[in-house]
């Protein structure tokens, strides 16, 4: 470089040096305003009195915490949480294995059926709570008239009002939504299974459940654990398809904790009960998290 | 390879298939068929399967009455401008990341870590510091909180991508004289293009059908169509037509967008950990 340097290749320089950083440097500062910021902040409204029906913030100590965790509606959403997490990603994992399996040969309509399964992860969940309160709802919804034909006697379930069919309808819509993304995953896995296993396989006589006991649940198994640590991460925020269909109740019935979060906060005003309480949530998932992805970086082979 | 049609393996498969296609169906069918249908069937028993003379009433109902084309409109801006910012700097992180591996595996953990934060943790503080510096229920301020939340998945799509991606090619326009950034914006960027638009896709789906973070964050002016919903529950059934018919229009976009880039469905559900 013999040219004398401008004030502009100075720049272009010093922009070349930071190259990597300064392509960084905007998603990480914005994502430190919106989730970093607000995380530390909160902190402090955890120690204070921030209450919309009360004036001042106060310090109070440990006060919004004893408070929730006195309280048994938060013990009980927790527990729903947990329960309806549970639920929901076994039977989507179960559903969702059986139709990779069935989809993974060709067969002729096999593209078009493909479309057709992943439709309800494009959905928001609100429609998707909104069509199943639709079904499901008495009068209005002809399920209970259809079970009526089926059953031959009157069936009049209130689907979204009543302990245990709240719960049933609850997770019909978490299973229609997301068995489709278990199925995407599980799929891709299957696809990758190199076929000459199977072929030494069948020369040594094992085949049908056996083959798939001792070849595709170990070579899937990887992929298992990713689809279910990525479905379960999701599945434990639960809350527009409540919103939507029992609004939590009957009472308190179908509360989650994301649901008792936001009553306490946004219905109640308690804010800073509110923000206790999300933390100890987030203490509980990252826990979870640093459970899952551990193991799930075990069982990756790269 | 002589196994008939009729084996028993694909008699199960076609049993499945059609069970769970209509499974997946019957409440879109039933919401389509609500949208169309005239309030004085709706407690007919048996239930009106198809109705004799279909409406298109609970439309004009919904987008107009029920301030549904507002929420359209705002749904297409927050969502369009959202998925602009998270797609341009989303690529530009995930570059630095996956060529000159910028802050080690810390920064790119840190950044799909923000991926499974709980929402409702993040978005109390939000709405407290909205509220203080005006950004509640404004179009700016959702747009910012829909760009952090889809910028883990854009990141570590775009991450995977680049990896894949061979770079003698950008290495070759150093070496023609190119600058850094000639190298990225001329060589790098329209190479990963199909990456990219594949990313911006899922970003605007994710932003089109959320709505925790704009029922907390939005009321009378920003709210985006997901929670215009908020206005027909608890009427035991006076606007499920108009229900219908807007979840109708609101579901149409993302469905037709979601099946265009199935092929990169894979990648992005799994934050490119998977490769279709």
């Amino acid at each position: 470089m013999s040219a004398p340097a401008t004030r502009f290749d100075t720049l272009s320089e010093w922009s070349d040096r930071h190259f990597k950083w300064l392509l960084v440097a905007p998603a990480v500062l914005l994502i430190l305003a919106l989730s970093v910021y607000p995380l530390l902040f909160s902190v402090w409204v955890l120690f204070v009195n921030y209450d919309f029906t009360v004036p001042g913030h106060g310090f109070v100590g440990l006060r919004n915490f004893t408070r929730v965790l006195a309280d048994p509606v938060a013990r009980w959403s927790l527990w729903v949480t947990v329960l309806l997490s549970t639920i929901n990603v076994a039977i989507e994992f179960l559903l969702g294995l059986a139709l990779a399996l069935a989809m993974v040969k060709n067969f002729r309509g096999r593209g078009l059926i493909m479309s057709l399964l992943i439709i309800p992860l494009f959905i928001s969940p609100v429609i998707v709570g909104q069509a199943w309160a639709l079904l499901l709802q008495r009068p209005f919804g002809p399920t209970n008239y259809v079970l009526s034909q089926i059953l031959g006697f009157e069936v009049t379930i209130g689907w979204l009002t009543q302990a245990p069919w709240n719960f049933i309808a609850l997770v019909l819509a978490d299973v229609w939504q997301w068995t489709p993304f278990m199925f995407v995953i599980l799929l891709a896995g299957l696809t990758a299974i190199p076929p000459n296993l199977y072929e030494a396989a069948e020369l040594d006589g094992v085949d049908g459940w056996r083959a798939f006991w001792w070849i595709t649940l170990p070579q899937l198994g990887p992929m298992i654990m990713l689809a279910i640590t990525f479905r379960i991460l999701d599945a434990v925020r639960l809350f527009d398809t409540i919103f939507v269909m029992t609004g939590g109740g009957p009472g308190t019935n179908t509360y989650s904790s994301s649901f008792y979060l936001y009553t306490l906060g946004f219905t109640q005003f308690h804010l800073s009960e509110a923000t206790a309480g999300a933390w100890m949530f987030l203490v509980i998932t990252a826990i979870l998290i640093t459970f899952l992805v551990r193991r799930l970086l075990k069982a990756e082979p790269t | 390879m002589t196994k008939g049609l009729f084996t028993r393996a694909n008699i199960a498969r076609t049993l499945l298939l059609g069970f769970f296609l209509l499974f997946t169906f019957a409440p879109l069918y039933w919401m389509f068929i609500t949208s169309i249908k005239p309030s004085d069937d709706y407690l007919a028993v048996p239930p009106v399967w198809f109705p004799a003379e279909p409406t298109m009433l609970h439309y004009t109902a919904a987008l107009f009455a029920y301030r549904g084309l507002d929420g359209l409109i705002n749904s297409v801006i927050i969502s369009a401008a959202a998925t602009l910012l998270s797609t341009v700097l989303g690529t530009l992180m995930a570059y630095s990341l996956a060529r000159f591996n910028t802050g080690g595996q810390h920064l790119s953990f840190w950044v799909l870590s923000q991926r499974f934060l709980p929402p409702i943790a993040i978005v109390l503080p939000i709405f407290l510091i909205y509220r203080a510096v005006g950004l509640h229920d404004t179009h700016l301020g959702l747009i910012i909180a829909y760009t952090v939340f889809t910028l883990p998945v854009t990141v570590w799509m775009m991450f995977a991508y680049f990896r894949q991606m061979p770079k003698s090619l950008e290495e070759a326009a150093l070496v023609d004289g190119c600058t850094r950034w000639q190298s990225l914006w001329r060589v790098a960027i329209p190479l990963a293009m199909p990456g990219i638009v594949a990313a911006a896709v899922f970003a605007f789906i994710a932003c089109w059908t959320e709505f925790f973070f704009a029922l907390i964050l939005t009321s009378q002016t920003a709210f985006t169509l997901p929670t215009v919903f908020r206005a027909f529950l608890g009427f035991q059934g006076a606007q499920y037509g108009e229900a219908s018919a807007l979840a109708m229009v609101s579901l149409v976009p993302s469905i037709i967008l979601g099946i265009l880039a199935q092929r990169h469905l894979v990648r992005g559900l799994t934050l490119g950990a998977v490769r279709g």
